[in-house]
């Protein structure tokens, strides 16, 4: 089962890297949604031998809250807002795949160096794909000036402090786990309504002040 | 002797079966379009025509665009001879030979550039441009997959390293094997001018590649570009189906028969690739290959991390 373990991290990892070189907020949303699925698979590969209650319960809750919930929301928002293409990065796409792929080396390195407590985790590439997740979704973050993107960034970087937290999953109470992915919903709901406020301000300002000069950028 | 035998069986098959290749994908597209479609060897009639003419040259051209064809069609014979077909190793292979693969496709595609500058027609200067930017980035990443294949199978001869050592490797980093597929797929799709890169079909259009460095080549010229181009394409198919499908038992008919298998399916992915992919836009072909990139290092720096 480490293969699967693996698989899954690298499809983790590689589709942070899709996310940072796309240009079409509705296709990284859709990306978003799939890695989430596939992390969300995880506890399965783990535990392929001795499947607890414990462990469906957890899936199908990461399934429903991060694969599905939060996607819709984000859809939702961007619909309310009509904004369908990323405009200005402060990044070009290229550097950024390129800063990207120098990121995912740097994680590697240094997590090397790192030693987890307890026990060996299940595969040995979670932590520094974990790491390297975190650290593309805060690029995201950093580079994407639209308010959708940005909390598109912030899910990318909780999906890999996820990833994280599973290598630490049999010593974690449940109760851990509800309050991390309780928190993640919660600031997804919050953060919709806000992107919703901001663009709704920006589209008022656009449309009184210079229309007809950004009619050919969107 | 054998290696007489050996060099000849080898063109055999990679002369005999790469217009088939090329039909195959013509015909998933025509399928996936809801057509008919040309017959499967119509590849083959094309040739016997251009074959059959004699060539016509335009004033402005000088030795190098008659020159151009040769080369072409000579560079990619010598290439299929260090590219191993299946499990069986190349007629020719050394230590090293990736790097002579790569510079004899880089003196085909020189020779194709120069040809197209020839003509002094602008529209072919444009097309040539557009070629050596998008393979210089495509052999970027090549070379990236060379090195990590080299790494996981500790050798620097393509015979071995996509031939022989791959079943191993497979059990052994699966995951990277994974990225190195993914990547060379699209290098395949680059180098070969396939859909969302360049469309092989358009003649006139504004975006083509490949094709409009053809335009003013006729006759036998035009057919060993043609032939040429098909058998690129069957050679980075041979290079791909050895890695993504390593059964090897031994017995050399039943393992043609798996090769030959695999080429048939990988001609239909690559059908249906180009039936449901959008051409990208000129400027996000390099976004394309650059990801290409990041997954071919992304599976370098897993194999280095793994040991």
């Amino acid at each position: 089962m480490t293969t699967w373990v693996d698989t899954s991290c690298i499809i983790t990892v590689f589709l942070a890297l899709i996310i940072l070189s796309n240009y079409r907020v509705t296709a990284m949303i859709r990306i978003f949604a799939l890695q989430s699925f596939v992390l969300s698979l995880l506890p399965f590969f783990l535990h392929a031998y001795s499947l607890s209650g414990r462990d469906i319960f957890i899936v199908i809750v990461t399934m429903v809250l991060k694969a599905a919930l939060a996607p819709s929301i984000l859809f939702w928002a961007i619909r309310h807002v009509s904004m369908r293409s990323e405009i200005k990065p402060i990044l070009g796409f290229g550097s950024s795949i390129i800063l990207g792929v120098i990121l995912i080396a740097g994680a590697f390195w240094v997590s090397s160096s790192l030693k987890l407590p307890g026990g060996k985790p299940a595969s040995d590439l979670i932590l520094p794909c974990s790491l390297s997740t975190v650290l593309l979704g805060f690029m995201i973050m950093v580079t994407r000036t639209r308010a959708v993107t940005q909390v598109l960034g912030y899910l990318i970087l909780e999906n890999g402090i996820f990833l994280f937290a599973v290598s630490l999953f049999d010593v974690m109470p449940v109760l851990i786990e509800m309050g991390i992915l309780l928190d993640i919903f919660v600031a997804v709901f919050i953060m919709a309504i806000v992107v919703n406020h901001i663009n709704e301000e920006f589209e008022k300002d656009l449309a009184s002040v210079s229309r007809s000069k950004m009619g050919e950028t969107f | 002797m054998f290696i007489v035998f050996s060099i000849l069986s080898h063109w055999l098959i990679v002369l005999a079966l790469s217009p088939l290749f090329a039909g195959i994908i013509a015909k998933i597209k025509a399928f996936f379009a809801g057509k008919k479609g040309p017959s499967y060897f119509q590849l083959y009639f094309d040739l016997r025509r251009l074959f059959m003419k004699n060539c016509v040259y335009s004033r402005s051209t000088t030795w190098v665009f008659r020159f151009a064809p040769i080369v072409n069609l000579a560079a990619v014979l010598v290439l299929s001879l260090i590219i191993p077909l299946g499990s069986f190793k190349a007629p020719v292979h050394f230590s090293g030979d990736i790097l002579l693969a790569a510079y004899v496709l880089g003196l085909a595609r020189f020779f194709m550039i120069i040809a197209a500058l020839d003509t002094s027609s602008s529209f072919e200067g444009m097309g040539a441009s557009r070629e050596a930017f998008f393979s210089c980035l495509s052999e970027m990443v090549l070379f990236m997959n060379f090195i990590t294949l080299a790494f996981l199978t500790h050798s620097i001869s393509l015979s071995t390293m996509i031939g022989a050592d791959i079943p191993m490797s497979w059990k052994m980093a699966g995951t990277v094997l994974l990225l190195v597929v993914g990547s060379l797929f699209i290098v395949l799709l680059t180098e070969n001018s396939r859909i969302p890169v360049d469309d092989p079909d358009t003649h006139l259009e504004l975006t083509m590649i490949h094709e409009v460095m053809l335009l003013d080549h006729s006759g036998v010229d035009l057919g060993f570009m043609l032939y040429a181009s098909a058998i690129k394409l069957f050679i980075f198919a041979g290079i791909l189906v050895p890695i993504v499908y390593p059964v090897q038992t031994g017995i050399p008919l039943l393992d043609t028969l798996i090769f030959l298998g695999g080429m048939l399916g990988l001609s239909i992915v690559i059908g249906v690739v180009e039936s449901t992919m959008a051409r990208l836009r000129l400027n996000r072909v390099r976004n394309l290959l650059l990801i290409a990139f990041a997954l071919a290092f992304f599976g370098f720096v897993v194999k280095m991390w793994k040991g």
